[in-house]
C-alpha cells in the first residue's frame, strides 16, 4: 500500500452526448480509438499516471454521460473536481451554444477556483465545421478559460490539453503550498489531505 | 557293137554243129566256141584282160585264136564301114540344121536384150515407189509398237505424277494407296523401262516421306489439340452442366449475356430478320457466337490428321510404332495437363482452366477411342484415368488447402462436381473424386468457419451495445422477421420503444442462418440424402456455435476495453441468442428437409454455450467492476503511524462509495434506463464489489510492509468500513436489503470492535463458542495487528523515554494478551496435528 505517486488530480470531463468525451479520455488513456458510438452510462473514469516537474501525477479523470437522465448522477461528481473539461463537437453548434450551459452548471456546483478548459473535439472532420476556432476562442476569452481544438481520432492535442490543465492544477498548489495558506473549500479538501498525509508519511520513513 | 555280138554269138552257135559229126570236128568246133567266149569276153569287158589272155595263151591254139580274132576285126571293120555310108547324109542334114539354129539363137538374143532394156526402163519407177513403200510399212511398224509402249507407260507416269501432286498437296493417305498401285500394278507392266528402275528405288523413300510428313501432321494436330483441348473441354463442361440441370455459367469465365435468339416465324419457320441493318449485323455475329457455343467437341478440332497418320502406319504396317508414339505423346500432354498452374488457388479461373483442359484431354481420348479401331483402348483410358485422377485429388487437395474463402471454395466444388459429371458421362469413374469432395466439404466448413470469425468479430466490433431502438412499426417489424422474437408488452407499448437485446443479437442469429445457407450450398448437387446434409449442417453449426462463435465471444468479453454496460448487453444479448436456438433448429429442418423429430437428428449446443457465454461475460462484468474498485484502492494512502484521530473517512474511499452509488443507481434506478440489467446481475455485482472491498481493507491492514499501527490509524479505518458498512445497508441494489451485503464487512468490523473497545476478555473467554462476539476474529489476524501496535508503542516508548504508568499497564495486558493469542494459535494447530 505504498504511494507510488506525488499528487492525485481528480479531473472531470463535461458536454453534450455525443462530442466525444469518452473518446477524448480513452485516447488519453490507452492512446487508442473506437468509432464505434457508445454512450457512457452514469459515470466512469480512468487512471493515468504523467510526469510533471519530476512529480508523479495520478490523473484520476471523470467521464460523465452527456444525457440529461444521468445529470443528478454526474452532477454529484462536480465538487470534487480540481480540473474540468468543457467538450463540444465542432460539427455540432448546438454542443458548442450548450458550453454556457455546462458552465453554468459549473458554477452552481463545482468549487469556486476549480480550473476549467474547453475543448472543441472532432477537429479532423473540418469540412463538417459547424463552428470556427475564432468562436471557441472568443468564448473561452470571455469566461477565462483556456481553450483548444482536439481530435481524439486523429490523436491532435489530447495530451496536450490534459498537461495544460494538470500543470496548471499543479501550479495553483504550489502557490497555494508557498503561501502555506491552510487549505479551503471542499474541492481543495481532499488534495490537500492527501498532501498532508503524505507528508507524515515521508516523516514516518524517515524516521 | 552291142548290135554286133548276138550275131557273133549265132555264127559261133551255127561252127559248132558243123562240127559234131566227127570228133575233130567237135574238138575243132569246141576250141572255137571257146575262142569265140573269149573274144566275147574281150569286148565286152572294161577292165584288165589279163586272165582273159592267160587263157588265150594257156591253149595252144594262138594261132587259130589270132585268125579267128583277126576274122573278127575284120567283120567289125566292114560293119562300121557299112553304119558310116548309112548315117552320112543324116550328119550332114544336121550340121547344117545346126548352123541354122546357131543364126536363130543370135537373133533371139538380140531380141531378148532389147526386151530386158525396154523392161528396165520401165520397170524403175515401179522399184522405187516399191522401196519408199517399204520404208512406210517400216515407220509405221515403229509407230505402232511406240504407241504400245506408251500406253502402257503412261498410266505408271500419270500414277507417279497423281503421286507428286498427292504429295504436295499432303494427301498423304490417298499418296499411299497410289504408291501402292504404282508398286504393284504399275511398275511390273513397264519393267523393261529403265525411269521404272528409279522409280521402284524411289517408293521406299516416298514411303519415309509419307511417314515423317504425317508425323508431322499428327505432331501439328497434338499441338493443335493441346491448345484446343481447354476449350473443348469447356464445352463439355457446358454440355454436361445442360444436361444436369446445373447452372451453365460455372463453365464459363463471365456469364455472357446473349441476347435469346428470335424465335423462328411460326409459318416460314424462318428466322426473322429485322429491317434495320445494324442490328441485322448485330444478330448475325450473335448467331456466329450460338454457332460457336454449340460446336461439339469434334467439330472444333480437326481429328483427321490422325486417322490418316493411323491409315498411314497401318498400311505401312508400323501401327504399334505410331500407337505407342500416340499414347507416349498423349501422356505427356496429360501430364502437362495435370499440372496446375503455380497459383492456382489464387483465382478460380485457373481452376476452370486446369478442369477444362482435363476433360479436353479426355473427351479427345474418347472420341479417338470411338473413331479409331484400337489407337487407344478401354485400358489405356482407364488407366490413364486413374493415373490422372490421384493426380487431380492431390492437386486438389494441395490447392485448397491454400484457399480461405468460402465462395471460391464453393466455386471449386461446383466445378468439381461438373468435372465429375461431365467425366462420368464419358464413362470414367469418379469415385475418388467424389471422397474428395466430402474432404472438401470439411476444408469448406473450417474456411466458412474461419471467415466467420471475421463476420461475428466485425458484428461485434460494430455493435454499440445498447438495445435496439425502434420509432415505428416498419422498423419493429424488420427486426422481428429478422429474429424471432415475441414480446406482448414490447409490442403494445406505445413508440418509441426498445428491444431488450441490441443489434447484434440478430446480426449473430442472421450470420448463423448465413453460415448454415452456406453450408447447405456446397451439399448441392452431391446427391445426398436429407438426412445426411442436415446432419452435415447440424455438425458444422455446433462447431460453428460451440467453436468459433464462443471463441469470438470469449475474446470479445475478454477485451479490455469492454465497459461494464458492454459486458452487461452482452450477458443480455446472450440470453435472447440462447432462446433463438430452437428456431435455429427449425430453420436447418425446414432448408435440410430432414425430419425434424427425427430420433438421429444431432441436437445443436447452441444454448449451453450461450449459456456459458452468458455466464463468462457476467465473470467478467463482477471482474470489471472489481478491478475499478481496485484503481480506486490503489489510490489509498493510509498512515499506519497516525498520532491524532481524525474525522473523516478516507477521500478515496468516498470517492469509491460515491462510484458504486452512481453505478448501482444506473444500472437498477433510472427510469428510462437503455439496458436493463438483470436483478440477480446487480445483486451479485453488488455483492462482489462489497466482498472485494472487504478483503482489500482486510489486505491493508494484515500487509506485511506495515510495521506498526496506531490507535488511531485503526480509528481511521474504522470509520472508512464503517463507510461501507452503510453504503452495504443502503440498498444500493433495490430489494437486497436482508443483510447479506453487510455481512461482507462483519469479519473486519468485529476485528477492529476487537482493538477499539479493547474487548480481550470477552475474545479470550468465548474462543471456540458458536455463539461468540468476535467468533470471525482468527487469533493468528489478531496477532499480526497485536504485534504491529506494539511495535510501534515500543519505538514512541524509545523516543519519549518516560513510561507513564498506565502505558506500561496497557503495554503488559498488550504482551499478556498476546501470549494468549499465540496459545491459541498453537494449540489449533496442535490440535488439527492431533486430529
Amino acid at each position: 500500500m505504498a504511494k507510488t505517486y506525488d499528487y492525485l488530480f481528480k479531473l472531470l470531463l463535461i458536454g453534450d452526448s455525443g462530442v466525444g468525451k469518452t473518446c477524448v479520455l480513452f485516447r488519453f488513456s490507452e492512446d487508442a480509438f473506437n468509432a464505434t458510438f457508445i454512450s457512457t452510462i452514469g459515470i466512469d473514469f480512468k487512471i493515468r499516471t504523467i510526469d510533471l516537474d519530476g512529480k508523479k501525477i495520478k490523473l484520476q479523470i471523470w467521464d460523465t454521460a452527456g444525457q440529461e437522465r444521468f445529470r443528478t448522477i454526474t452532477t454529484a461528481y462536480y465538487r470534487g473536481a480540481m480540473g474540468i473539461m468543457l467538450v463540444y463537437d465542432i460539427t455540432n453548434e448546438k454542443s458548442f451554444d450548450n458550453i454556457r450551459n455546462w458552465i453554468r452548471n459549473i458554477e452552481e456546483h463545482a468549487s469556486r477556483d476549480v480550473e476549467k478548459m474547453i475543448l472543441g473535439n472532432k477537429c479532423d472532420m473540418n469540412e463538417k465545421r459547424q463552428v470556427s476556432k475564432e468562436k471557441g476562442e472568443q468564448l473561452a476569452i470571455e469566461h477565462g478559460i483556456k481553450f483548444m481544438e482536439t481530435s481524439a481520432k486523429a490523436s491532435i492535442n489530447v495530451e496536450e490539453s490534459f498537461f495544460t490543465l494538470a500543470r496548471d492544477i499543479k501550479a495553483k498548489m504550489d502557490r497555494r503550498m508557498d503561501a502555506t495558506s491552510p487549505p479551503k473549500g471542499g474541492g481543495q479538501k481532499l488534495p490537500t489531505n492527501q498532501s498532508q498525509s503524505k507528508k507524515s508519511w515521508w516523516k514516518c520513513t524517515i524516521l | 557293137m552291142a548290135e554286133a555280138t548276138p550275131s557273133k554269138l549265132k555264127s559261133e552257135h551255127w561252127k559248132r554243129l558243123d562240127s559234131v559229126q566227127d570228133a575233130e570236128s567237135l574238138r575243132q568246133e569246141s576250141i572255137n566256141a571257146k575262142h569265140e567266149h573269149l573274144i566275147a569276153e574281150i569286148e565286152t569287158s572294161d577292165g584288165p584282160l589279163a586272165t582273159t589272155l592267160r587263157a588265150v595263151y594257156d591253149d595252144d591254139e594262138l594261132g587259130k585264136f589270132v585268125t579267128l580274132l583277126e576274122s573278127r576285126i575284120k567283120s567289125h571293120d566292114r560293119e562300121i564301114e557299112r553304119m558310116c555310108n548309112y548315117h552320112y547324109q543324116g550328119f550332114i542334114d544336121s550340121v547344117r540344121e545346126l548352123l541354122q539354129v546357131s543364126t536363130d539363137a543370135a537373133h533371139l538374143r538380140g531380141e531378148i536384150d532389147a526386151t530386158n532394156m525396154g523392161l528396165q526402163v520401165s520397170c524403175e519407177d515401179l522399184l522405187k515407189k516399191g522401196d519408199h513403200l517399204i520404208r512406210c510399212r517400216r515407220v509405221q511398224k515403229n509407230i505402232a509398237s511406240a504407241i504400245e509402249q506408251l500406253t502402257l507407260c503412261l498410266p505408271v507416269l500419270e500414277m507417279y505424277g497423281k503421286l507428286q501432286e498427292q504429295m504436295k498437296t499432303r494427301r498423304f493417305y490417298p499418296a499411299l494407296k497410289t504408291l501402292e498401285q504404282l508398286e504393284h500394278t504399275y511398275l511390273p507392266r513397264v519393267s523393261t523401262h529403265w525411269f521404272s528402275e528409279t522409280m521402284a528405288e524411289a517408293i521406299p523413300q516416298l514411303r519415309n516421306r509419307i511417314k515423317e510428313a504425317s508425323m508431322v501432321d499428327l505432331k501439328d494436330f497434338l499441338e493443335n489439340i493441346r491448345k484446343h483441348s481447354a476449350k473443348i473441354g469447356e464445352v463439355a463442361m457446358r454440355h454436361a452442366a445442360e444436361q444436369n440441370n446445373m447452372d451453365p455459367s460455372i463453365v464459363k469465365k463471365k456469364g455472357r449475356k446473349r441476347k435469346a435468339p428470335a424465335p423462328p416465324n411460326p409459318f416460314t419457320g424462318e428466322i426473322e430478320t429485322t429491317d434495320d441493318g445494324t442490328s441485322n449485323v448485330a444478330n448475325v455475329t450473335d448467331d456466329e457466337d450460338d454457332v460457336e457455343e454449340e460446336l461439339s467437341a469434334q467439330d472444333l478440332i480437326d481429328f483427321s490428321p490422325v486417322y490418316r497418320c493411323l491409315h498411314i502406319y497401318t498400311v505401312l504396317s508400323d501401327r504399334e510404332h505410331f500407337e505407342s508414339y500416340y499414347r507416349k505423346q498423349r501422356r505427356k500432354q496429360a501430364l502437362l495437363s495435370l499440372q496446375p498452374s503455380p497459383n492456382m488457388h489464387e483465382s478460380i479461373d485457373s481452376y476452370r482452366k486446369y478442369f477444362h483442359d482435363i476433360i479436353g484431354f479426355f473427351v479427345v481420348e474418347d472420341h479417338i477411342l470411338s473413331t479409331t479401331q484400337g489407337l487407344v483402348n478401354r485400358a489405356y483410358m482407364d488407366e490413364s484415368w486413374e493415373t490422372s485422377v490421384s493426380k487431380i485429388v492431390a492437386v486438389l487437395r494441395t490447392n485448397s488447402a491454400q484457399c480461405n474463402e468460402g465462395s471460391m471454395m464453393l466455386e471449386i466444388k461446383k466445378l468439381i462436381v461438373l468435372f465429375c459429371h461431365t467425366l462420368k458421362g464419358y464413362g470414367f469413374s469418379v469415385g475418388h473424386l467424389l471422397e474428395l469432395l466430402l474432404e472438401l466439404r470439411d476444408q469448406y466448413s473450417d474456411t466458412l468457419t474461419r471467415q466467420w470469425v471475421g463476420v461475428f468479430n466485425g458484428i461485434f466490433a460494430d455493435d454499440n451495445y445498447t438495445p435496439i431502438y425502434i420509432e415505428c412499426e416498419a422498423e419493429y417489424i424488420s427486426v422481428i422477421t429478422q429474429f424471432p422474437f415475441t414480446d406482448e408488452e414490447l409490442q403494445q407499448s406505445p413508440y418509441p420503444k426498445r428491444f431488450p437485446f441490441s443489434e447484434f443479437v440478430p446480426n449473430v442469429y442472421n450470420q448463423v442462418k448465413e453460415y448454415v445457407n452456406a453450408c447447405l450450398k456446397f451439399s448441392a448437387d452431391l446427391h445426398l440424402s436429407h438426412t445426411e446434409i442436415d446432419d452435415m449442417i447440424r455438425k458444422s453449426t455446433n462447431l460453428l456455435l460451440t467453436r468459433t462463435l464462443s471463441a469470438c465471444l470469449s475474446s470479445l468479453i475478454k477485451k479490455p476495453n469492454l465497459s461494464l454496460l458492454q459486458l452487461i448487453q452482452i450477458s443480455i444479448n446472450m440470453n435472447y441468442l440462447e432462446k433463438s436456438c430452437s428456431h435455429l433448429e427449425d430453420y436447418i429442418s425446414n432448408i435440410t428437409g430432414a425430419e425434424k423429430d427425427s430420433v438421429h437428428v444431432a441436437r445443436l449446443h447452441g444454448t449451453s454455450m450461450f449459456k456459458d457465454a452468458r455466464s463468462e461475460a457476467e465473470d467478467y462484468i463482477y471482474k470489471k467492476l472489481n478491478n475499478k474498485i481496485d484503481e480506486f484502492l490503489e489510490l489509498a494512502a493510509y498512515s499506519w503511524g497516525m498520532s491524532e484521530p481524525s474525522t473523516h473517512p478516507s477521500g478515496y474511499l468516498m470517492d469509491l462509495i460515491a462510484f458504486l452509488q452512481s453505478i448501482f443507481m444506473s444500472f437498477t434506478n433510472l427510469p428510462a434506463m437503455v439496458t436493463t440489467v438483470p436483478e440477480k446481475v446487480a445483486k451479485t455485482a453488488c455483492m462482489s464489489a462489497c466482498k472485494h472491498i472487504a478483503n482489500s481493507l482486510m489486505n491493508f491492514l494484515l500487509d506485511n510492509n506495515i510495521q506498526q499501527l496506531t490507535h488511531y490509524a485503526l480509528q481511521q479505518f474504522s470509520l472508512d468500513v464503517l463507510q461501507c458498512e452503510q453504503f452495504a445497508a443502503s440498498e444500493p441494489v433495490p430489494g437486497f436489503n436482508d443483510g447479506t451485503l453487510q455481512l461482507a464487512f462483519v469479519d473486519l468490523r468485529q476485528l477492529l470492535d476487537l482493538f477499539i473497545k479493547d474487548e480481550w476478555s470477552t475474545y479470550l473467554a468465548e474462543y471456540g463458542n458458536p455463539k461468540a462476539k468476535y467468533i470471525r476474529v482468527k487469533p493468528h489476524v489478531a496477532i499480526s495487528i497485536m504485534e504491529k501496535l506494539s511495535n510501534t508503542e515500543k519505538k514512541k516508548n524509545k523516543v519519549f523515554a518516560s513510561l507513564k504508568k498506565n502505558e506500561r499497564d496497557k503495554k503488559k495486558l498488550q504482551e499478556v494478551v498476546l501470549k494468549q493469542l499465540k496459545g491459541l494459535v498453537n494449540g489449533q494447530t496442535q490440535s488439527s496435528n492431533h486430529s
